[in-house]
């Protein structure tokens, strides 16, 4: 780059009156942004939430004991969450990752069509296909049914474990579209040669795949898990209709339900719960967010 | 041992909209064993696609590629016992360079690990890359990642190299280094090789035989002076050596050939040759024609103009117009003639051309077949008459 | 999407001729040419490279097929039976009676409005904002990706979560809302969620908050690929700094606002998790009924299964009217 660019900007005449204009409407759009994040954050930090305005920090209201009870009713929905979201994202991201790889890298007529069906998946209404998915897991393939010597005599598995590894399988296929698309974009992107040097060295399609392309593949596998394990922590529609409440419910799930039945006071338990569930995507997006910002926008 | 036959091979590209691009046209050429061939040509001739043909990485349409008397059409790629550089140098971004030269070792043989090490070890002290085994491609140099891409091939010790413009992203100075070194290197490994150049200077430096392919055809395969003095057709004629060779249209009245600017006289041999044609194309090398100031005396003298001289330093490129008597304009026509670099021209200047007869190409001007080539009778070997 | 259809542009674009020679081998060999999908299928089947990558791609098609389009087959089938209760339905006598009944009920001509408000509403104003956001990013500013993350931030968190924000936010007594109302004049406290009239745009606000900063990383992205010499250009013609972005750099940013556009309205689509996460029910605040929550309050709170197949069609046609023009264009433009 050279230093000698020429900025639209630096060659205005009312700079500073302009600059600061600007950063006061930028910093204007870092509140309105951020308001009611931590509006809820000071909230679930107030014993009353009602004490004073509800985005000025507790002072002698504060106390951690909405978190406390939060975390009692969250607790084994967090549990399930992880249980649910851990083997669903890597799941989907290695299969979509090898699907990508396969119709992408190997050459053979009807790739496009078969990308296509995979392209138009990312875009289904899931109400469309929610009934059949909650019919085939409920009277097809009732995984629960079928397994339950297994549950019935291992410590340890319970009934509602099922239910889970159902909603895995599910939170893949739907994932899927949009993880080969995401790494189709990334093994466009390789050298075709190399890929060929590597065929004439003698690597079949699979040995190619482990040798090159999974190795190659970090950057876009950051990308991915990312945005599947928002995507799948965050769900709402499918842990509702597949698990439900009870012992297999989500952390979402539990959430959505959380203080209903309390009055407008349990409103600072509702905040605390909301941050407990946020926390993981939270983390995730402040130490990733290049990641993350990469995987929405494609 | 590992002679190399294309055998009326076809490549036919089938389109979505059903349009059939035929890339490779009915082409055959052996290549002996040991023998360095340089395929070359436009763009889209068909040179890559033959390449990816013998390779493995292309199907034959039609045809029959064999390596050793084996049929290699239904073979892949790996069964075939050869290595490919390509123009990317196609490292493993992720692999040390020794991990790169080891990894078809690895792939394709059952060899343990300390013979690999000797392979590695022996084909990396023959390309000088001894040093950077340990490093990864993007700590390479564009020259180093070139070198380490032979190595590669090296390692496999296989029948055939295949080389697709491995030179063509180095810059010039390198380039011709490389060009020498990969002579070098080809002829004490003794490796039949395969080289695919746009490059007609890459083709005339390295090979033992050219392959000159156009539209998909096999134009003409010889050894590099074959074709620059004996070319097959216009086509030939007109690709290799630079400037390339000139061209006018001519016809053939008595024993004189008429061109637009110019007229022609040719002898009764030459008229033997040109037999009932009466259109030709008349050819000249640039190097051919002598320059002089002293007028026309022979009937091969020409009055023309220097119309523009681009010096190159060794020589001048000088681009002169028949001197028609009128007015010159923007449709004359203008022939080039490269003359000695201390020789100084100046456009507008008017000179004497002379273009002898024992030079001049004739190709007959619908078929471009070649009629008649320059004769090879004044050859000279450096310190004796032949 | 852009990239997609870059990608898909680039994979065409490898099956006609290239600059040097045709490169890969997308074309089959002429004397094996048959038509129809099963010649195909058996000349791939003698590509050893096609079934050598069949365990690559096969199994996540399958599921992906099962899932997707064996999912939309059976529930289509299923909104042309009869209401039967708890009972399973009968797939023999099959019609279209559970869309007349859609046709004719005020909830679900209702619901359809909400929907249609709602995605028009949401899609303009994020576009808009978002292409503003993204303007003042990217003038040259210090902190540029603080700013970024934190207009992103939103977008990270789960639709139960910001429901609960806002569920505070336009709390009557003590809500951040109301009271910035009660500082304006002549403006009273608003009863946000139980007024009908003001629930759906309180949603929609809420629903731009979330996602403008997505709007605004796709624009940005589409402003950064503009060349400077453009914004050069401009200013040495002497446009004034709104005339340039509105005359020559917006114009730019078509397939960045076609490609938003598409992406926005499938999550206003998705909207349900918001709206039940709100009332942790399956009927929404009144005023607030989608196509979405209609539908999941038939089929799972009510059991009227055939006639919620039926709104998820529909829905799916809705979402097939954005989807399939989108994708129609870029194929049009050779971007597929």
């Amino acid at each position: 780059m050279s230093t000698e660019t020429v900025t639209p900007e630096e060659t205005d005449v009312g700079v500073d009156t302009e600059r600061v204009a600007l950063y006061a409407v930028l910093g204007g759009l870092v509140a309105f942004y951020l308001l009611p994040i931590e509006t809820g954050l000071m909230t679930s930090l107030k014993a009353d939430p009602f004490s004073s305005a509800p985005f000025l920090p507790p002072v002698e209201q504060f106390t951690t004991a909405k978190y406390a009870r939060a975390f009692d009713a969250l607790g084994h929905g967090f549990v399930n969450s992880f249980l649910l979201t851990i083997p669903a994202t890597v799941l989907s991201a290695l299969m979509g990752s090898m699907a990508a790889y396969g119709l992408t890298n190997v050459d053979w007529k009807g790739q496009v069509g078969i990308l296509a069906l995979f392209i138009a998946g990312i875009f289904i209404p899931y109400q469309a296909v929610l009934i059949p998915v909650s019919k085939f897991w409920g009277s097809i393939v009732p995984l629960e049914t079928w397994f339950e010597p297994v549950w019935l005599l291992t410590p340890g598995i319970e009934q509602y474990h099922f239910n889970v590894l159902e909603l895995i399988i599910t939170h893949v296929a739907y994932g899927l579209p949009i993880c080969t698309l995401l790494f189709r974009t990334f093994y466009l992107d390789l050298n075709d040669e190399m890929i060929e040097a590597a065929r004439l060295d003698g690597a079949s399609i699979a040995r190619i795949y482990r040798r090159l392309i999974l190795p190659l593949s970090g950057p876009m596998f950051a990308v991915v898990l990312i945005y599947q394990f928002t995507q799948i922590w965050n769900d709402v529609l499918f842990a509702l209709v597949l698990v439900g409440s009870g012992d297999g419910a989500m952390v979402t799930v539990v959430l959505a339900q959380l203080g209903n039945n309390l009055s407008s006071v349990g409103i600072g338990l509702k905040m605390a719960g909301a941050f407990l569930t946020a926390l993981p995507t939270l983390l995730v997006y402040i130490f990733f967010g290049e990641q993350f910002a990469e995987g929405i926008a494609t | 041992m590992a002679e190399l036959t294309l055998d009326n091979v076809s490549k036919v590209f089938v389109e979505d909209d059903g349009n059939h691009i035929v890339a490779v046209d009915d082409v055959s050429v052996d290549i002996r064993d040991g023998e360095f061939l340089v395929l070359v040509g436009p763009s889209g001739c068909g040179k890559s696609t033959t390449l990816r043909m013998i390779a493995g990485l292309e199907t034959i349409t039609d045809g029959e590629i064999r390596l050793g008397g084996e049929v290699m059409n239904d073979k892949e790629p790996k069964e075939r016992d050869i290595a490919m550089v390509f123009q990317s140098y196609a490292l493993y971004p992720h692999m040390t360079v020794r991990e790169n030269m080891a990894f078809g070792l690895e792939e394709s043989t059952s060899m343990g690990d300390d013979e690999i090490d000797e392979r590695v070890s022996s084909a990396a002290s023959m390309m000088g890359i001894e040093e950077l085994l340990g490093r990864k491609p993007r700590e390479l140099s564009g020259g180093q990642q070139q070198r380490v891409a032979l190595g590669r091939a090296i390692v496999r010790d296989p029948a055939v190299f295949l080389m697709d413009e491995p030179l063509s992203n180095l810059d010039a100075k390198l380039r011709s280094k490389m060009r020498t070194e990969l002579q070098r290197i080809q002829e004490d490994l003794g490796v039949t090789t395969v080289y695919v150049t746009h490059d007609q200077t890459e083709a005339m430096t390295m090979s033992d035989r050219i392959a000159v392919l156009d539209d998909g055809r096999l134009q003409q395969a010889g050894t590099p002076l074959e074709c620059y003095h004996e070319p097959s057709n216009e086509f030939v004629a007109g690709f290799i050596g630079d400037p390339s060779m000139n061209f006018f249209d001519v016809e053939v009245q008595g024993n004189q050939l008429r061109a637009a600017d110019f007229t022609y006289p040719v002898s009764d041999e030459t008229l033997q040759e040109i037999g009932d044609r009466t259109n030709l194309r008349l050819g000249i090398r640039p190097e051919d024609v002598t320059l002089s100031t002293d007028g026309a005396t022979g009937e091969h003298d020409f009055e023309t103009v220097v119309d523009v001289v681009e010096p190159m330093g060794d020589e001048n490129n000088v681009y002169l117009t028949f001197d028609t008597g009128g007015e010159p304009d923007e449709d004359d026509e203008t022939f080039v003639v490269t003359v000695g670099g201390m020789q100084q021209v100046e456009a507008g200047q008017p000179v004497t051309a002379h273009i002898p007869e024992e030079a001049v190409h004739l190709f007959d001007e619908s078929s471009g077949e070649a009629v008649k080539n320059r004769s090879l009778e004044q050859v000279e070997t450096l310190g004796k008459h032949v | 999407m852009r990239d997609l259809a870059r990608d898909a542009k680039r994979l065409v674009g490898r099956l006609g001729s290239a600059e040097d020679e045709v490169r890969a081998d997308g074309g089959e060999p002429v004397d094996t040419q048959g038509s129809g999908p099963i010649a195909a299928l058996k000349r791939n089947l003698a590509n050893q490279q096609f079934r050598e990558s069949m365990p690559f791609w096969l199994p996540a098609f399958l599921l992906m097929a099962l899932f997707v389009y064996g999912a939309i087959i059976w529930n289509f089938m299923l909104s042309l039976t009869d209401p039967v209760g708890l009972g399973s339905p009968d797939y023999s006598d099959l019609d279209f009676d559970m869309y007349v009944q859609a046709f004719t009920s005020d909830s679900f001509v209702n619901a359809t409005v909400n929907t249609f408000v709602l995605l028009v509403a949401f899609t303009l104003v994020s576009l808009v904002l978002g292409l503003v956001v993204a303007i003042l990013v990217d003038r040259n500013i210090r902190f540029e990706n603080t700013f970024r993350t934190i207009y992103l931030l939103p977008m990270s968190l789960s639709f139960v979560v910001t429901a609960q924000f806002w569920l505070w936010m336009y709390n009557f007594d003590n809500g951040v809302v109301n009271l910035f109302l009660d500082v304006l004049p002549f403006v009273d406290k608003v009863r946000w969620f139980s007024n009908p009239e003001l629930a759906l745009p309180a949603v929609i606000f809420a629903l731009i908050w979330q996602f403008s900063g997505y709007t605004m990383v796709v624009y940005l992205a589409g402003l950064r690929a503009i060349p400077t010499e453009h914004y050069e250009a401009a200013r040495v013609d002497g446009a004034s700094t709104f005339k340039m972005y509105w005359r020559v750099i917006v114009p730019q940013l078509k397939g960045s606002t076609i490609s938003a556009t598409v992406v926005l309205m499938v999550f206003a689509l998705k909207a349900f998790d918001f709206l039940y996460a709100l009332r942790g029910t399956y009927l929404p605040y009144k005023g607030t009924d989608i196509l979405a929550t209609l539908m999941m309050r038939e089929a799972f709170s009510n059991g009227h299964f055939a006639y919620a197949a039926a709104i998820g069609i529909m829905l799916f046609v809705l979402a097939l009217g954005v989807v399939a023009p989108y994708l129609t264009y870029q194929y049009r433009s050779g971007q597929l």
